[in-house]
C-alpha cells in the first residue's frame, strides 16, 4: 500500500505539539502526528460513581500508582500505569513522574494558572549573576506570549511589576475581595509584599487543552494526520545527510513496528520522553548535557491559619473565601541579602476546612475541632524555583525495558541546601503573615514533596548559544541536527517559580513559525 | 466556531452506539461467504432487557482472611476509638471498615502489610504490659493512655512520621476515616454535611469516574 508523506512528524499531542501543528499546518505544511495513548471520548470513557461502588472503595488498587500522589481510583485510568510503562530511580531519592498518554496529553488536566516567565529568569546571569542566561529575553517571547493569551483567554490583573510580566489578559475583572483576603492583603503590603490576582486560562467550553485550542485549527487545514497508539521507539538518522529522516514506532496494542518518512522532526512528547527518545536514539548530543539540568518547582511547603472570627458558624458575611496571589518578592534586588538565591511564589486561599490530619486529635473529641474550624481557614502554597544542576539528570536504564521493549529513564534528582533554606523562609514568611493578620497557624511545614511532584519538569535538552554546553540552539532546533526541534519543556534553562505552560506554549509557537519559515525558504 | 464546534460534537457523542444500529451494520455488511448456505452465527438480540443487579455488600459481609484473630480484633477496637458514630452517621464499625481493610491491606505491598501487624501487635503487646489484657478488651481510658502520645498532627496525607507506630496510627486513622466516609453506609445515611478529609474530596462519596480508557489486552 502507498503510504502517505508527511513534511513534519510531531510527537506528542499536548499543548507543544498542539500548537506545533497548528502553526505549521496553517503555514501549509502537512504533517504527522504520533501519540503514544488513544483519544478519550469525554461521555463514553468517563461517568459519575460513589466510592462505594468502586472496587477499592475509593483508595485505588494497592500499588498501581505508587509514584502519582495526585491519583485516586476515580481518576486513576488517566494516568500513565507506572507497571506498563517504568523508570527507575536511586531507593533513597525518590522521583514523581506524573504522565499522561492520553491524545492531548497533561493538557487535558493542568490546574490552567498561566504566567510569563521574566528576564529575572531568563537573563540572571545578566542581572544578578545567580545562573545561566537563556539565549532569549522576555522581548523575545512576548509577542508570542500575547497570542497564546489570546487564544487560551488568560485572565489577569495587570501590576507593571518587572518579576511578573503582565500579560494580554482577555479578562481582568475580579469580584471584590473578602474581609480576610483584604486584612491579609494589608499585612502582607506592610511588609513590601505585593499581593496580586491569579492568572488564569480560561479556554472555552471548560476545557483549555490542545484538543479544543489548537488541534481542531490543524485538522480544519486538512494538512494534519494524527494517529493514536503510536509508541516512537527511536529517530532515524539519513547516514549520508546526518540529518534525521523519520522514525519507528510500535502499535501499543500488538507491539508491530513501522518506520515512517519525514523532512523535518518535531519533538512534544513532554520533556522527559522526549530526553529519553534521544538519548535511545543516540543523536544530538555532542554537548553532553542532554539528560542534565533537570528541574521543577518546589511544591509542598505549606501554613494554615483559623480565623477567630469565623469559628463554629460564626463568620460574617463577605469575611471568608477568595484568594490572593503573592508572584516571587524573594532576592529581587542586591540589598535583599538571603541564605537562598531565587524565590517563590505564594497562593493564598480563604475560606477552607481544616483537615483531620492537622489535629492529634481522634473520635469525638476531633469531630468538635473540625466542626469549630470549618470554614474558618486560610492556607498558603508555594511554587519555590530549584536552581538547574548538572548533577541532577537522567540516563537511560538499559537493565529495565517498557512494556514495548523499550529502554526506560533512570531518574536522579536530590535538592541542595538552597531548596532546604528557600522553603524554610516560605514557611515561616506566610506564618508570619497569618499571626501579622491576628489569625491561629494551626498547620505549618517546610517540607516539600518528591521531585517531580508539580508535573514541572523541564531542562533536560537545554537551549543556549553554545553548542558545546547546550542542546538546542535559540530556536528550539537540535545544534547538531538542523531538522530536529525540540518544543516542549526540555528546552527550558530554568524553571523560574511560574508555572511553565504558558512558556511552553509560546517557545512552541516561535520554534514552529522560525521552523516554517526555514522551511519555506529551503534551509530545513 | 470550529473550536466550540468540535466540542459539542465530543460532548454529544452518545455514551454507547445503539446496539440496534450495531446489528443492522453487521446486517448490511457484504457477507465474505456468499455460498455458504447456512452460517452458524447466533443471531443478536435488536434489544437487550437492563436488569436491576444488587451490590454485592448488600448481600454478604467481607470474610477477613488477613489479620490474625488478635490483629482483627484490636483493629476492630481501633475502629470503635478513633471513628465512633457521630451526628447521625455511622462510624467505622457500621461501615465494616475494618473487614474491608483486611481485605485492602491483604492485597497492599508488603511494606504496608508489615506496619500493620507489627501496629497491630504492638498495640496488644502496650495493652499486656500496662494493663494485663489483649487490645481488644481495654476501656476507654486505657486506650488514649497508649495511643494519645503515639498522634502527630500532619500537613499533607502522605507526610509520615518516621517512627513506626506513630507512622501506622497515623495511616490506620486515615483508612479507617477513608474506609468509613466512602461507604454505602455514610453515602445513604442522611444529609449532613461531613468535614475534612477525603469526604469533601470526592464529594460527599461521589466523584467522576475514569473507565479505563482502551486498555491494552494481552494474552
Amino acid at each position: 500500500m502507498a503510504t502517505k508523506q508527511h513534511d513534519v512528524l510531531i510527537v506528542g499531542s499536548g499543548h507543544s505539539g498542539g500548537m506545533a501543528a497548528k502553526i505549521l499546518t496553517e503555514k501549509g505544511l502537512s504533517c504527522l502526528m504520533l501519540n503514544a495513548g488513544p483519544e478519550a471520548d469525554l461521555q463514553r470513557d468517563r461517568t459519575m460513581k460513589s466510592a462505594h461502588e468502586l472496587p477499592y472503595r475509593g483508595f485505588g488498587q494497592p500499588g498501581r500508582l505508587p509514584h502519582v500522589f495526585q491519583a485516586n481510583e476515580f481518576n486513576a485510568n488517566q494516568w500513565v500505569d507506572e507497571k506498563e510503562n517504568p523508570y527507575t530511580h536511586p531507593p533513597e531519592a525518590p522521583y514523581n513522574w506524573v504522565r499522561v498518554r492520553l491524545l492531548g496529553g497533561r493538557s487535558l488536566f493542568w490546574a490552567r494558572q498561566s504566567f510569563r516567565l521574566s528576564d529575572y529568569e531568563f537573563k540572571p546571569a545578566d542581572i544578578d549573576g545567580t545562573g545561566d542566561n537563556w539565549p532569549i529575553a522576555l522581548a523575545d517571547l512576548a509577542p508570542y506570549y500575547s497570542r497564546v493569551e489570546q487564544i487560551f483567554r488568560v485572565s489577569g490583573r495587570k501590576e507593571g511589576w518587572p518579576q511578573f510580566p503582565d500579560g494580554d489578559f482577555t479578562d481582568s475583572s475580579f469580584p471584590p475581595d473578602s474581609e480576610s483576603i483584604k486584612r491579609f492583603t494589608e499585612v502582607a503590603t506592610k511588609k513590601g509584599i505585593g499581593v496580586s490576582k491569579w492568572r488564569f486560562a480560561q479556554g472555552r467550553d471548560g476545557l483549555a487543552s490542545s484538543i479544543n485550542l489548537l488541534l481542531p485549527d490543524a485538522l480544519a487545514t486538512g494538512k494534519l494526520d494524527i494517529v493514536e497508539n503510536a509508541i516512537v521507539r527511536e529517530i532515524t538518522v539519513d547516514k549520508n545527510t546526518g540529518l534525521a529522516n523519520g522514525a519507528y514506532f510500535l502499535d501499543r496494542h500488538s507491539g508491530r513496528e513501522m518506520h515512517v518518512k519525514a523532512r523535518v522532526i518535531v519533538l512534544a512528547a513532554g520533556c522527559l520522553e522526549t530526553t529519553r527518545l534521544l538519548l535511545n536514539s543516540g543523536i544530538c548530543n555532542s554537548s553532553g548535557v542532554m539528560g542534565h539540568y533537570l528541574v521543577d518547582q518546589m511544591y509542598g511547603v505549606s501554613v494554615v491559619a483559623s480565623v477567630p472570627e469565623a469559628r463554629d458558624g460564626k463568620a460574617p458575611e463577605n469575611l471568608m473565601g477568595g484568594s490572593a496571589f503573592m508572584p516571587r518578592f524573594r532576592n529581587l534586588s542586591k540589598k535583599d541579602k538571603r541564605d537562598f538565591i531565587k524565590g517563590y511564589c505564594l497562593h493564598v486561599s480563604s475560606g477552607g476546612d481544616a483537615s483531620p490530619h492537622f489535629f492529634p486529635l481522634y473520635g469525638e473529641e476531633l469531630q468538635r475541632k473540625l466542626d469549630g474550624y470549618a470554614g474558618s481557614c486560610v492556607s498558603a502554597g508555594i511554587f519555590g524555583e530549584r536552581v538547574p544542576r548538572y548533577e541532577n539528570h537522567v540516563r537511560i536504564n538499559n537493565d529495565v525495558k517498557d512494556a514495548w521493549g523499550i529502554p526506560v529513564l533512570h531518574i536522579e534528582a536530590r535538592d541542595s541546601e538552597n531548596e532546604v533554606n528557600l522553603r524554610r523562609d516560605a514557611a515561616n514568611t506566610a506564618e508570619e503573615l497569618f499571626h501579622g493578620a491576628g489569625w491561629e497557624v494551626i498547620c505549618k511545614t517546610d517540607q516539600v514533596n518528591p521531585p517531580g511532584y508539580s508535573i514541572h519538569e523541564v531542562g533536560t535538552c537545554r537551549m543556549g548559544d553554545n553548542p558545546k554546553t547546550s542542546v538546542l540552539n535559540k530556536w528550539s532546533q537540535a545544534h547538531d541536527m538542523k531538522n530536529l526541534v525540540v518544543v516542549d519543556g526540555a528546552s527550558f534553562v530554568s524553571s523560574g517559580w511560574q508555572n511553565p505552560t504558558m512558556t511552553i506554549l509560546s517557545l512552541s509557537m516561535r520554534a514552529s513559525e522560525h521552523l516554517g519559515e526555514e522551511m519555506r525558504q529551503g534551509n530545513v | 466556531m470550529k473550536r466550540r464546534k468540535f466540542v459539542q460534537n465530543l460532548l454529544a457523542a452518545p455514551a454507547v452506539a445503539p446496539l440496534a444500529a450495531q446489528t443492522q451494520n453487521q446486517q448490511q455488511r457484504p457477507s465474505t461467504q456468499p455460498n455458504t448456505p447456512a452460517r452458524q452465527v447466533p443471531q443478536q438480540p435488536h434489544e437487550m432487557a437492563q436488569l436491576a443487579v444488587t451490590e454485592v455488600d448488600l448481600v454478604a459481609p467481607t470474610q477477613p482472611r488477613f489479620f490474625t484473630p488478635d490483629q482483627f480484633s484490636a483493629l476492630q477496637k481501633l475502629a470503635a476509638v478513633l471513628v465512633p458514630p457521630l451526628k447521625g452517621k455511622p462510624g467505622a464499625m457500621d461501615a465494616q471498615a475494618p473487614e474491608f481493610l483486611d481485605f485492602l491491606i491483604s492485597v497492599s505491598p508488603e511494606e504496608r502489610q508489615s506496619l500493620y501487624r507489627n501496629g497491630l501487635e504492638s498495640l496488644n503487646r502496650a495493652a499486656q504490659d500496662q494493663f494485663h489484657t489483649n487490645f481488644h478488651g481495654l476501656e476507654a481510658k486505657q486506650i488514649d493512655t497508649i495511643i494519645r502520645p503515639l498522634l502527630v498532627a500532619r500537613y499533607w496525607p502522605q507526610d509520615m512520621p518516621d517512627d513506626p507506630m506513630k507512622h501506622f496510627m497515623a495511616q490506620v486513622h486515615d483508612d479507617l476515616r477513608t474506609a468509613t466516609a466512602n461507604s454505602r453506609e455514610w453515602a445513604e445515611n442522611g444529609s449532613a454535611s461531613p468535614t475534612g478529609g477525603r469526604v469533601r474530596r470526592f464529594n460527599r462519596g461521589r466523584g467522576m469516574y475514569w473507565r479505563p480508557v482502551d486498555p491494552v489486552v494481552r494474552g
